[in-house]
């Protein structure tokens, strides 16, 4: 019986240990990559970080001269204006027109409805490769190549969207809603006063899904501005990138870098809500 | 009447199903139109019938992307989601802080764009002086250029993948897992079953659900596999695909007939046809879950 008990007690120490370690590599292989990075821009010029890899940054003025030569002598900091508007204007078009639609679809009934949402629940199973080419030809003939409202507008009616905040909407308390009809209010005092107010949790962290994902799209911006004027910043990666750039490791990288920070800086403050928001598009897709 | 009363809601519904139907039903409508012409964005367009698709199938490059593809899926669909079913094991098998704070290190490359990752990893794959050659030196393994070697080049790619995408699986198996509920392994526990066992005769079943989204849109991502490849073989619209178009993905092949070629009627019926590939897939993956339904 105690030996029995010992030898249980051996066995989930064994299964500990090698838990521990297991997770501890994993760990190291997951971060690694962005750490090697990190160490890159910050290694003192002229010292090839890949075959003499350190484990930690050796000089600060080196790494923060990059950024400034980066940032000063090329065209990366319109880049990074350029994004972030890219990012924040799809983010408020995703927010306000979604959450209007979405506050009639979870809470109002009106005829065609069913189709309107059957349709836009449709193309969440449409592939984007299929409308990306004609996407792109319309695009060319609104004259919105390469233009900011060519990069935003058609990313805005987002389903997913859409979607995410009919399933937040719907549990709304309606009695507040038909209290404030009788009160008088008009349709869209009611949306903007009540409705939107207690969604304020589903639309943050639409918006910081969103803002990962106009941050790292590459494809739309590839094809839709093609001019320097208006790249983006993974447009601008991938020339410091390119085969023929002639840079050297630790400039790519500080280019790299640069463009890590903000979803880096998002991850850091919005976690939660970053995973929570993705856990729930899978439960629910 | 009745229309006047319903008037706020459509004008509340407008501007999303303006945009909707502009960016969304109209380039699917038209995408079909082009389908079938042959066009270069210039020239009218000159109706050819069924031209675009037989050009499309038939082509060299179509065979190649295709049959790249199949090894791709085969390999990175099963693979990445065991990658992230363990690590969500993993991480649920510890409680608080660290648990967290595994969740957070195995997430991280997620946060990253994709084309950040096909960056960092390219220099990581660099012949010679690489820093993956490096560590191969540690144990005294010959250096190996593993974006041209056409021997390498898929699982050097594969390998870029599995790091994007295994932590975006896990926090949704996570989530699948954390609704289990803890008196099924309890009662499981009593009666004497293995860890193993439990894992098998309890947490699988019962994450059937989360399972099959996961591979069937694992399955519909890896159809449609662009950046990474694009940004490790070449990053234009005259070079892509690598040495001999061994990482050469139809997504590519069609933005290089659109972008490089201009001949978009061709790349529409390209989209169509990929689009039809993962109708079937899917179509078929719930056939074979409604078949196991029954049983």
């Amino acid at each position: 019986m105690v030996t029995e008990h010992t030898a249980h007690n051996a066995d989930q120490i064994i299964w500990r240990v090698l838990k521990w370690v297991l997770a501890l590599c994993i760990a190291v292989v997951a971060v690694f990559p962005i750490w090697w990075m990190i160490n890159v821009v910050f290694s003192e010029p002229g010292v090839p970080v890949s075959i003499n890899p350190r484990l930690y940054p050796t000089s600060l003025s080196s790494g923060l001269s990059k950024i400034h030569m980066i940032l000063t002598e090329t065209d990366y900091l319109r880049a990074y204006w350029i994004t972030i508007a890219y990012a924040l204007l799809t983010i408020l078009g995703v927010l306000f027109i979604g959450s209007m639609a979405a506050f009639e679809f979870a809470l109002f009934d009106f005829p065609g409805k069913r189709l309107i949402f059957g349709l836009v629940m449709l193309s969440l199973m449409v592939p984007s490769v299929v409308t990306i080419i004609p996407t792109y030809l319309l695009v060319a003939e609104m004259g919105w190549l390469n233009t900011m409202q060519g990069l935003v507008v058609p990313g805005i009616a987002s389903a997913f969207g859409l979607f995410m905040l009919i399933q937040f909407m719907r549990s709304l308390p309606m009695e507040m809603i038909e209290a404030a009809r009788l009160d008088g209010a008009s349709h869209f005092r009611i949306y903007w006063h009540i409705a939107l107010p207690l969604s304020k949790n589903a639309m943050v962290t639409l918006a910081i899904l969103t803002f990962m994902k106009t941050w790292g799209n590459f494809t739309w911006p590839l094809i839709v501005a093609p001019k320097p004027d208006v790249f983006t910043v993974g447009q601008v990666v991938g020339l410091f990138n390119a085969p023929f750039s002639h840079q050297t490791v630790d400039v790519v990288m500080t280019a790299n870098l640069l463009a890590a920070l903000p979803p880096l800086i998002f991850f850091l403050i919005f976690q939660r809500k970053i995973v929570e928001g993705i856990a729930m598009s899978g439960s629910k897709g | 009447m009745n229309a006047r009363k319903h008037l706020p809601h459509y004008a509340m519904v407008l501007p999303f199903a303006a945009l909707f139907a502009t960016f969304f039903l109209y380039p699917i409508a038209s995408g079909f139109y082009y389908s079938f012409h042959s066009w270069n964005g210039a020239n009218p367009a000159v109706y050819v019938g069924l031209a675009n698709y037989q050009s499309v199938v038939s082509s060299r490059d179509f065979t190649r992307a295709m049959s790249n593809l199949m090894l791709y899926i085969a390999i990175t669909v099963p693979l990445g989601i065991s990658v992230a079913f363990g690590l969500a094991l993993l991480v649920d098998s510890f409680r608080g802080f660290w648990s967290n704070f595994f969740r957070s290190a195995f997430f991280l490359p997620v946060i990253l764009p994709a084309f950040l990752a096909a960056t960092i990893w390219r220099w990581m794959y660099a012949p010679n002086f690489g820093l993956v050659n490096m560590i191969l030196g540690w144990f005294d393994l010959p250096s190996v250029n593993f974006l041209n070697d056409t021997g390498t080049m898929l699982y050097a790619l594969i390998a870029v993948d599995i790091w994007v995408s295994a932590g975006f699986n896990m926090v949704i198996l996570l989530a699948g897992l954390k609704g289990i509920p803890r008196d099924l392994y309890e009662a499981a526990r009593l009666d004497g079953a293995s860890k193993l066992q439990q894992i098998r005769y309890i947490t699988i079943p019962m994450l059937a659900p989360v399972l099959f989204f996961v591979v069937t849109y694992g399955f519909i991502s890896a159809l449609q596999v662009f950046d990474v490849p694009w940004l490790l073989t070449g990053s234009s619209f005259t070079a892509y695909g690598g040495r001999r178009g061994a990482l050469l993905f139809p997504v590519m092949d069609m933005m290089g007939r659109a972008f490089g070629a201009v001949r978009f009627g061709e790349a529409a019926a390209y989209g169509f046809i990929l689009t039809l590939i993962i109708i079937l897939f899917t179509a078929a993956m719930f056939g074979l879950r409604a078949l196991r339904a029954r049983k």
